[in-house]
């Protein structure tokens, strides 16, 4: 055994991220790490690459037990990381991104030239053809990643951890990575690949492991198991039972008609490809999936804040494409933002401030901001939703992160806008204000508003949706009823499987 | 106090003593309190501030040889000793005062417009050709000769704003270019066409203003003219405004966080145009003022010389671009100049001890920024990442 | 026209060129690694003043332009310290420090020479005037490149230096690595902080050669102001020259004409005002050749809007 990760358990101020997860790795194998988001596989590999330290636990590698200050150590012991998002220098040449930090030389000067020659040797050794004078933004995505890849190989890597490798590639570019994979382990390396594709998982591991909830529910041979399984190991949290109606959806509130959103230099995936669905009024659309694969950019693109290169957005019937948020949010819309922080509130301004946003008709007249009024709001909200702000001039950045989103869903949610869309309404919060905000969208959709709920929180979209619709790599792969979801079909779906479960997918 | 595993923010167990937190817990119960706390602590920067920059002065004042108990009367003395002091003062802070509060409207909304004295020269050499050269009734003159400087920076400092909203050129740049080329076309109008060449002088000035156009003195005998009354009222309308209106609202928020505002429905082009009409605006009116109010004419170089657009910036930078604070700095930035020439006269300390001052001034606020920076880098770091 | 274009203009072209280039390369190399330095205004400022107050004490000329150098590098560390390391914004810091230097420089006039306004030596050397040994006896060229003092021969020098450091050796290469990307350069372990700091420092001692030229370069004299914006300008050329060393150079020559021409066009009795206002002119009209992209993810604006 190369690798043995015992006991690793890894607590951040109150959050378990690891709880006593066991971990092994062959050499020459490939073992892949599965999970939704938030399990704990990165925070298991950060642990292990050095960028995190462990609450308990140990790491031994050959038999001989490690502890890893920093990615460094973890480099000069051999271990090398492939990030999600890539680190890469757009403007350097390929041979250039693989040889930084480890430069040959001659005396001061940068040997430009013997580092093609490496490069080129390491590319025909590991079957990893690349250019080395080809400048890094302009290759594809794919290769992109080859690059990522040897620059892990350069410094004499033997555990290689991919961490989502294929999230951004087309499928034959995906084909070409498993076979790189593969090719790695047949010289030798280990890979671990964390991933959430159970496809991919099934055709190139020789192992997987399974983390739910930052504990490890299974460890098995590839052979032994199928993706069904692997996603009812996923998933499978209790569910809190939540009092709701059935829907009585009536005239169509949103209507999305092919939006596609091209990806960047545009040979690589879309990163929205002719997606098109409605909303209703008084029904609840929950759009599943891992992050990552398009819902961003979807949200953005219905509330004004990214453009698009096809295809048409319909609010309460009027063509929004292409508007600006403003005129967005006077036709209906109120969005509940994924980051918070980033889009969702002013951290260095007051309670009151924030709570005004959009709202400035309602709060103002005649260009006079009344302040009582705006008072008076939040009083209302604080008393119906729970947030604990202290007062009114309180910064916003002082706030719990569920205080302050349970400001951000009132601010919404008081707009009384036919549509309503939640992206990520829950992440990041503690389990009081996530049912507070639960109960306050199911209740938007009873007074007859349209929610779009958009979360890779399985158990969240199960709750609340009437139809669910799962996105993967851009599209929507599926579309259900509540009724007839189960969550190993969403979950099967989430990870490119197909509804139909056929053996051996 | 919460669980701990319902309170992410660990921090404020670790990093607020006991009895602080005790203090925190009682204000948060009383809004009131809390916010008189707030001004406190808020007041307690800028005094510090102060503090250090009296001691940097005091250093610099024993390297010449000086007495700093003595100086430091004298400036005193300069500044507030008699009611013709005080109100030389105020005369000194007016053309500061509207500076300072333009720069903090437009640095409120995340412009850095650096182009105040280019905008107030033009304004002052605007008022001066309008009090000269139109026809009317002296009162009618005095006011379009006012609104003639204001539209004069107005315009100039739109400009910049356009450039940035239509080519994307880097405003702080853009604005500080245009200062050296609008102080240049100025010093030529007064140095060549419009020269006034029938004093004995020879210097670079228009002709002077009759005096039914000037602005009135507010005492007899002393400097001090209407000027200063348009800035303390423009002082408390922007702070109205600033904290009552739908506008001033967007502003702030633009300024705070920029995407915040985007997802709001704020529209930056409309702010950056109102942002850069009213900063040149007030800084037009500051020459248009001194202009009328001091000097009735308009002289090369001698709105740049007393550094007034500067220590106009200084003012906002030193207050946060708070309203009120920018006043009050602009009035304390005056008090050191006019204490300063006071030390010149009276003792063997030169007058560009107030400069040191300063300087040590807005040093130390940059610095205490970071201070409060690095207590909410710390937080943060106890947090942890996400999963 | 040859009244106009002569072999003197070229001449104080280069003269007047060296403090901009020095600066402007300063500049360059800290916006190279994310840092927005405005406050090269205020180090040439300081620079100028201690090459003067240095020539008087130690009456040499070069320990005076070492002095200079040390001032503007001390003030450079603290720049350094508040914004690399206490994160501060970059921009009110260099404002801060630009009126730190109005303020010491005037007060230092009167603190250490007793007097306001200027300081005017006769009795101060200068820096020396070197003859290119073989250059000068070229017609026209060798007029326009011979007699200058070191300080201007050093700043071309160092132009070609700093193009090869950047571009040819490996530690230019991760100085280059950490401003693209920086956080992919902390993952391959390079110290972005470090070099951030150090391009700064180096910007502090290039601004210190600049001040010193200035103020030792031609005729030994210290005015309040003296630099009139040209730290500003040197940051436009550097944003122009594209944040390359020779790129900067030729913006810098650019300007330095322009700013030569202007004078010239005084002969011609056009008003000095408008000879005067041409580099600014043109330093306005070069911003529209280029995009600055820091500023524009500064100024907030979000994804394709």
């Amino acid at each position: 055994m190369l690798l043995r990760m015992e006991g690793i358990t890894k607590v951040y101020g109150g959050v378990t991220a690891n709880a006593g997860v066991d971990f092994t790795l062959r050499e020459g194998e490939v073992h892949a790490l599965v999970g939704e988001n938030g399990a704990g596989k990165t925070t298991l590999m950060r642990i292990l690459y050095g960028e995190e330290q462990p609450t308990s636990g140990t790491i031994r590698l050959r038999g001989r037990e490690v502890s890893f200050r920093s990615p460094d150590d973890a480099i000069r012991a051999g271990i090398g990381m492939v990030h999600q998002h890539f680190m890469l220098f757009p403007s350097f040449t390929v041979a250039e991104n693989i040889v930084i930090g480890r430069e040959p030389a001659s005396g001061v000067v940068f040997d430009r030239r013997k580092a093609a020659e490496e490069v080129r040797r390491l590319s025909a050794e590991y079957g990893m053809p690349v250019d080395p004078w080809r400048r890094v933004a302009d290759c594809p995505v794919g290769v992109q990643q080859r690059v990522e890849i040897l620059k892990v190989l350069y410094r004499g890597a033997d555990i290689i951890i991919l961490d989502e490798p294929s999230a951004v590639l087309t499928p034959l570019e995906v084909r070409e990575l498993l076979g790189v994979i593969r090719g790695l382990a047949d010289r030798g390396k280990s890979v671990i690949l964390i991933t959430h594709k159970l496809q991919e998982v099934m055709d190139a591991a020789d192992r997987i492991t399974v983390l739910r909830d930052g504990k490890v529910t299974g460890t098995f041979a590839a052979a032994d198991t199928n993706a069904e399984e692997l996603s009812r190991l996923m998933v499978g949290r209790d569910l809190v039972p939540l009092d709701k109606r059935p829907a009585s959806p009536g005239e169509a509130v949103l209507e999305v008609r092919d939006l596609t959103i091209r990806g960047g230099r545009g040979k690589a995936r879309p990163v929205l490809d002719r997606v098109s669905f409605t909303v209703r009024a008084g029904e609840i659309v929950g759009v599943a999936g891992v992050s990552g694969n398009g819902q961003t950019e979807l949200v953005q693109a219905i509330a004004g804040l990214r453009t698009v290169d096809e295809g048409a957005i319909l609010l309460a019937g009027h063509d929004i494409t292409g508007e600006t948020a403003r005129r967005i949010r006077e036709r209906g819309l109120a969005h509940i933002p994924e980051d918070r922080y980033a889009w969702g509130a002013a951290a260095g301004e007051s309670v009151a401030d924030n709570a005004a946003m959009g709202h400035t008709a309602r709060f103002g007249r005649g260009g006079v901001l009344l302040r009582g009024r705006i008072r008076r709001a939040v009083e209302g909200w604080v008393a119906a939703y729970g947030i604990r702000a202290g007062s009114l001039e309180a910064k916003a950045g002082h706030l719990s992160g569920g205080n302050l989103q349970k400001l951000i869903v009132a601010r919404e949610l008081a707009h009384g806008t036919p549509l309503v869309i939640a992206a990520e309404p829950t992440r990041g919060v503690d389990v009081g204000a996530m049912e507070t905000i639960h109960r306050e969208l199911v209740r938007r959709r009873d007074e007859g508003g349209a929610v779009l709920l958009v979360s890779s929180e399985l158990t969240e979209i199960l709750k609340l949706s009437d139809r669910i619709l799962v996105m993967y790599e851009g599209r929507i792969v599926g579309e259900l009823a509540a009724e007839e979801a189960t969550e190993e079909s969403i979950s099967l779906l989430m990870t490119g499987g197909t509804r139909h479960a056929a053996g051996g997918v | 106090m919460r669980p701990a595993g319902s309170d992410p923010r660990g921090w404020r167990k670790r990093f607020l003593p006991e009895a602080l937190r005790k203090r925190f817990r009682l204000k948060t119960s009383r809004p009131e309190r809390l916010r008189l706390a707030g001004t406190l602590r808020g007041l307690l920067h800028p005094l510090a501030a102060v503090l250090l920059g009296l001691i940097a002065g005091a250093i610099a004042i024993l390297a010449v040889g000086g007495s700093v108990v003595e100086t430091y009367v004298e400036m005193w003395k300069g500044a507030f000793g008699s009611f013709y002091y005080v109100t030389t003062t105020l005369a000194r802070a007016t053309p500061i005062m509207l500076v300072g509060l333009g720069v903090a409207l437009a640095f409120r909304a995340g412009f850095f417009n650096l182009g105040a004295e280019g905008q107030m020269l033009l304004g002052a050499l605007c008022a001066a050709i309008a009090g000269l050269y139109l026809p009317g009734p002296p009162e009618w003159r005095t006011i379009a000769a006012l609104v003639a400087g204001v539209a004069a920076g107005a315009a100039w400092s739109l400009l910049a704003g356009w450039l940035d909203l239509k080519f994307r050129l880097n405003l702080l740049i853009t604005t500080l270019l245009l200062n050296y080329i609008a102080g240049l076309f100025c010093s030529y109008v007064v140095a060549f066409p419009l020269k006034d060449t029938s004093g004995s002088s020879g210097m670079a000035q228009t002709e002077m203003l009759e005096k039914a156009v000037w602005l009135p003195k507010l005492f007899p005998g002393m400097i001090l003219h209407a000027g200063f009354v348009f800035a303390v009222v423009l002082t408390l309308l922007l702070f109205l405004f600033l904290r009552h209106t739908v506008k001033g609202y967007e502003l702030r928020m633009l300024g705070s966080n920029p995407l915040f505002a985007v997802y709001g429905g704020v529209r930056r082009g409309a702010l950056l145009a109102i942002a850069m009409l009213a900063s040149g605006g007030f800084a037009g009116l500051a020459g248009a003022a001194e202009v009328l109010g001091t000097q009735y004419r308009y002289i090369d170089n001698a709105l740049t010389s007393p550094g007034y657009a500067w220590s106009g910036i200084m003012a906002a930078l030193l207050a946060g671009s708070h309203p009120l604070g920018t006043a009050a700095a602009a009035i304390l930035l005056a008090a050191l100049q006019t204490g300063g020439l006071g030390v010149e006269r009276n003792t063997d300390v030169p007058l560009e001890i107030a400069s040191v001052i300063q300087a040590t001034l807005i040093l130390f606020v940059s610095a205490r920024f970071t201070l409060a920076l690095i207590r909410r880098r710390k937080a943060r770091a106890a947090d942890g990442p996400a999963v | 026209m040859d009244q106009l274009f002569d072999v003197s203009l070229f001449n104080s072209t280069l003269r007047m060129v060296a403090p901009i280039l020095l600066a402007a390369l300063g500049g360059a190399i800290c916006a190279r690694t994310g840092v927005f330095n405005v406050a090269l205004e205020g180090w040439m400022l300081t620079a100028a003043f201690a090459a003067i107050v240095g020539n008087h004490f130690f009456h040499n000329v070069w320990l005076a332009v070492l002095f200079a150098v040390a001032c503007v590098t001390v003030m450079a560390l603290l720049f350094a310290v508040l914004t690399v390391h206490l994160n501060a914004n970059v921009i009110v810091v260099g404002l801060a420090f630009n009126f730190l230097a109005a303020g010491l420089t005037a007060y230092g006039l009167f603190a250490v020479f007793g007097v306001k306004g200027s300081f005017y030596d006769r009795n101060m050397e200068g820096l020396p005037r070197w003859n290119l040994p073989l250059a000068e006896d070229i017609p026209f060229v060798g007029d326009v490149l011979s007699g200058h003092s070191p300080l201007v021969y050093l700043a071309f020098v160092l132009a070609f230096a700093l193009q090869f450091y950047l571009f040819r050796t490996v530690w230019g290469f991760r100085l280059l690595a950490a401003g693209e990307h920086p956080a992919a350069a902390a993952s391959v372990g390079l110290r972005v902080n470090r070099i951030r700091i150090g391009a700064i420092l180096l910007s502090g001692m290039l601004c210190g050669l600049a001040g010193a030229q200035l103020s030792l370069g031609q005729v030994t004299l210290f005015t309040e102001n003296m630099t009139a914006g040209r730290g500003f300008i040197a940051l436009v050329a550097s944003m122009l020259g594209q944040n390359n060393p020779l790129g900067v150079m030729l913006a810098s020559l650019l300007f330095g004409l322009t700013d030569a021409f202007g004078i010239r066009l005084q002969g011609f009795s056009l008003p000095a005002q408008f000879t005067m206002m041409v580099p600014y002119v043109m330093t306005l009209a070069a911003m529209f050749f280029f995009k600055d992209r820091a500023y524009l993810r500064q100024s907030g604006r979000s994804e394709g809007r």
